[in-house]
């Protein structure tokens, strides 16, 4: 609670720049994707030391690449978000994340809207919960590079702000960061 | 002489002593016991009196372009919220529809994130959909949403609830009709009537028995206070004191309302139903306000002996009952002679079971008010909370609930015992809990299956176990398993062996096939490869609160859980991995409509989303091609779910738990004695499961691929790789990006497995 506080005087309502001194440790780790050190690309995880693999693998058949999407909020959703921002400028956090959770109800998986309760849970100081929010986001724009660059901008804040600058800066190599 | 007068004296001075202390011991104590019972009544008076109860309100209907609400069932809505037909321009609360236009005045409404204000809109709708919407200004409306409808009210802290009636809300009629029909006097007495105590008498005396009572409304309150029934002369002295004292203290007025808010109506299983407010909702589902002078006159009758009187076992006695109150209501001529004689020859007009009473729901609320706020703060007066209950999910739960269980029950003829069962619905993405449905009897209050059975899950644990194989990362979908017979010596010395559904064996199986058919040998090998503890720690993972005992047949479900925590688990299957709290209350307001600061932890992101999508593909095939596949018949065309069946031992519990891009929901369905049911997951929770889903008009389940996963086919018997178009069996699952899989040789042309794979494979499958 006075973590939350403290950090809340510090960072400014609007400007989502959360600042490397927002040190919040503490914060359990969730489940994190196992990443190669060292800020390579993914490497999917290994699978099975596969089940009858064949020692030579023959070229897989072409499979068809998923054409790339696109996020787009709805009217409705977009009128949403417009107001969240604007009771968060009136420094209405409850506000803002009650007027979000109304557009998610619209629109459960738009990874849009995860994007922008990550960005209130960061100004409410809740950087654990606006981790999570990112990922969710993450998961749910695969596909939608431009959408994951804003959701990971979102993750990279957030686990800087619980000190977890290492990981941040993994996530900053990711390609969609590009 | 002067020693028998001295000592005569002496006694009579003794005599004064004694009989003047007495009198003061019996004035002191007599002011004691007043002061005493003063203090109690007006303690409790004052209690009851002055907590407001908190409203509770059901989630608001979003309207949007595109929202899937009808013309006729936002007509619905409006007239379920109270809104009459009319010129809007009149003022708030009032409609005009001109075919598919409607032209709304909007109440003024407090919602969580801010206070509407009177609004005109104009809707359009055609069959299906909300078509277009505007300020009457002209101006665009991208997002509308109607009043939440209230469900209840409660006291957050002692947790009853009741129907609080404020004295401006009480109905004319009803003022004057308790006093005409309980005490005639209560304007004039203090407390106790000694007139009508003696008119009581006088007409017990010349009856020969009791035939009339002489207690005021005031001491009828009292009683009810402090419920007993006791006739002793003892408790009607008490009584008697302290009704003057509640008369000594309070307002005519506020000791009226206070009764009108405590009197004892009726019984709802094991709860009483107290006061005005909930007895109008509990026999007529309506507020106190839209009674008709018949309805009214039914719950004036109804004091005098609520069980003897009781419409639902007695209707002849309630409806002599009712017109002996109207008559006298017309004869005091609170009525004009005409709304008597309509009254008269109305029905008793009972609601039917259903509607907008939901104890199952408002149970769960109080439990989370309990969980994520401060009891401090939940003590102020006149709060406000704001639930995720969806009126048509819950009556869409309890219709296919009843629905099914009286089927199932003419079905099983020599059954005297009937079966019963629970359904949870939410929207997984948000943990909000839309529908609780505890039981068959859904207006009852008593025993909340939904949340407090708590019965084996049977295969309902099985993707646990299966997620647990993708995440390890030695097994895909298309992984084979060997489903052979195994048995395995306990602990205790005894040997486990467990069989097939079917009592049959399969052999060599894929992961995909093993799950949607729901192989018990199959799954009890791999889980013994995996290792207990991982699945076990898997299922905390996912939300099961407390860990489970690790016996092998933890494996097979004999895992207790209630519907709830079910639903806790597959939540997170259903959205990726994150494990989202459940939630009935989003918010609770002040009366000054701010919100009171709630512990909300709301998401852990807590399994790898590769794998849960891995998974949850393969619980695509649960419906397509494996033990679910009977709840096509029942969805709509073409919807796309993802679920598992779950069958205890001896069919004692059969469960049903899937999803939808829009819904979750949970079903149980046994016996509460724990008996055998004769029915598998399949056929007694599946089609309660898909009536539920069907009227919800959900989305179908996508979920988005991760991009270190793809898409492939393989055979579903042979797990080879496939094409969509090679062999009858060919099934979709999701596997990571650029695994090797064994490709079947007449449908891709592709090096088969070698012998030295295929060996491995099989001293794998007899080591484990």
């Amino acid at each position: 609670m006075d973590q939350e506080y403290r950090a809340l005087r510090r960072v400014t309502a609007v400007g989502l720049a959360v600042s490397l001194s927002l040190l919040l440790g503490g914060c359990p780790s969730p489940w994190v994707r196992p990443e190669p050190q060292g800020g390579g690309p993914v490497i999917p995880p290994q699978p099975a030391p596969a089940p009858a693999a064949p020692a030579t693998p023959p070229p897989p058949p072409p499979r068809p690449q998923a054409p790339p999407r696109e996020n787009h909020l709805s009217p409705a959703t977009r009128s949403l978000v417009t107001q969240a921002h604007t009771l968060l400028a009136h420094g209405d956090i409850d506000g803002a994340s009650s007027t979000l959770d109304r557009a998610l109800r619209i629109e459960p998986s738009n990874p849009l809207l995860w994007i922008e309760l990550g960005r209130v849970r960061l100004v409410d100081a809740n950087a654990h919960q606006a981790e999570v929010c990112a990922r969710k986001a993450l998961a749910l724009a695969s596909g939608d590079p431009a959408t994951q660059a804003q959701a990971g901008r979102v993750l990279i804040d957030a686990l800087r702000a619980q000190g977890r600058n290492q990981e941040a800066q993994q996530v900053e190599s990711q390609p969609y960061m590009h | 002489m002067p020693n028998v007068a001295r000592s005569r004296i002496r006694r009579w001075r003794i005599f004064f002593i004694v009989s003047g202390l007495l009198v003061i011991v019996l004035a002191v104590g007599g002011a004691l016991w007043v002061a005493h019972l003063d203090r109690v009544v007006t303690r409790e008076f004052q209690g009851r009196l002055w907590s407001i109860p908190a409203r509770v309100y059901a989630a608001p209907l979003e309207l949007y372009v595109g929202a899937p609400v009808s013309a006729n069932e936002l007509e619905q809505e409006l007239r379920g919220l109270h809104y009459r037909h009319g010129d809007p321009s009149a003022g708030a609360g009032i409609y005009q529809r001109v075919g598919n236009a409607f032209d709304i005045q909007a109440r003024r409404v407090r919602f969580i994130d801010e206070l509407r204000l009177p609004e005109r809109v104009s809707i359009h709708a055609d069959a299906s959909a909300i078509t277009g919407m505007r300020l009457s200004s002209g101006a665009d409306l991208p997002v509308f949403r109607l009043d939440p409808p209230v469900i209840g009210s409660l006291f957050p802290i002692h947790g009853e609830d009741r129907l609080v009636v404020a004295p401006a809300d009480v109905p004319p009629l009803l003022r004057s009709g308790i006093k005409l029909i309980e005490d005639r006097r209560f304007d004039e007495h203090h407390g106790v009537d000694f007139y009508g105590v003696l008119r009581a008498i006088w007409a017990n005396l010349r009856a020969g028995r009791v035939v009339q009572g002489g207690s005021t409304l005031t001491q009828q309150l009292v009683k009810n206070y402090f419920l007993s029934d006791e006739q002793t002369f003892g408790r009607k002295a008490t009584e008697a004191v302290m009704a003057m004292r509640i008369e000594a203290h309070y307002s005519k007025e506020d000791i009226l309302v206070a009764y009108l808010n405590e009197v004892y109506l009726g019984q709802d299983g094991a709860r009483a139903i107290h006061g005005f407010g909930l007895g109008s909702e509990y026999y007529f589902a309506k507020p106190l306000g839209e009674l008709e002078p018949a309805e009214l006159a039914l719950l004036i009758g109804l004091v005098k002996g609520p069980s003897l009187y009781d419409p639902r076992k007695h209707p002849d006695r309630a409806l002599a009952r009712r017109n002996l109150v109207l008559k006298e209501l017309a004869e005091a001529h609170l009525i004009d002679a005409q709304t008597a004689k309509r009254a008269l020859a109305s029905l008793l007009g009972l609601r039917p079971p259903g509607g907008s009473y939901v104890p199952a729901y408002i149970d769960l609320v109080r439990r989370h008010l309990k969980r994520d706020y401060a009891e401090a703060d939940l003590a102020a007066a006149g709060l406000s909370v704001y639930t995720s209950l969806d009126l048509h999910a819950q009556a869409a739960a309890e219709r296919a609930l009843t629905q099914n269980l009286q089927r199932l029950d003419a079905r099983a003829h020599v059954r005297t015992e009937h079966l019963e069962g629970a359904v949870i619905v939410v929207e997984p993405n948000s943990g909000d809990v839309v529908a609780v449905v505890g039981g068959r009897d859904v207006d009852a209050s008593g025993f909340n299956r939904a949340l407090d059975a708590r019965r084996p899950i049977g295969s309902l644990v099985k993707p646990a176990v299966y997620l647990t194989a993708l995440e390890s990362g030695r097994y895909t979908a298309a992984s084979l398993i060997e489903d052979a017979p195994i048995e395995l010596k306990l602990p205790d010395g005894s040997i486990w062996a467990p069989q097939n559904f079917e009592r049959q064996v399969y052999g060599q199986v894929p992961l995909a096939r093993a799950l949607a058919e729901s192989m018990n040998l199959a799954t009890v090998r791999l889980g013994l490869d995996l290792g207990l503890p991982k699945v076990a720690a898997t299922l905390e993972q996912l939300g099961l609160e407390s860990p489970p005992t690790l016996n092998p047949s933890l494996l097979l479900g004999t895992v207790e859980m209630s519907p709830l925590e079910v639903v806790q688990v597959y939540t997170t299957l259903a959205d990726g991995g994150f494990r989202t709290r459940l939630r009935a209350v989003r918010a609770v307001l002040d009366e000054q409509g701010r919100p009171l600061k709630s512990f909300k932890v709301q998401v852990e992101a807590v399994a790898p989303p590769a794998a849960v999508y891995e998974l949850d593909r393969m619980l695509m095939l649960v419906p397509t091609h494996g033990t679910a596949r009977d709840a096509a018949a029942r969805l709509p065309r073409g919807l796309v779910i993802a679920g598992k069946t779950g069958t205890s031992s001896d069919t004692r519990d059969s469960w049903f738990a899937g999803f939808t891009g829009s819904y979750l929901s949970v079903v149980w369905v046994g016996y509460d004695d724990n008996r055998e049911t004769g029915l598998t997951g399949a056929a007694g929770a599946l089609p309660v499961w898909a009536d539920t889903m069907a009227s919800l008009k959900p989305l179908s389940f996508d979920p988005v691929a991760p991009e270190t996963v793809e898409e492939r086919w393989i055979g579903f018997n042979d797990g080879l790789e496939t094409t969509a178009t090679c062999g009858a069996d060919a099934v979709k699952i999701a596997v990571p990006r650029n695994t090797q899989l064994p490709a079947n040789p007449s449908c891709i042309s592709a090096p088969k497995p070698s012998v030295g794979d295929k060996v491995k494979e099989w001293i794998k499958s007899i080591v484990h």
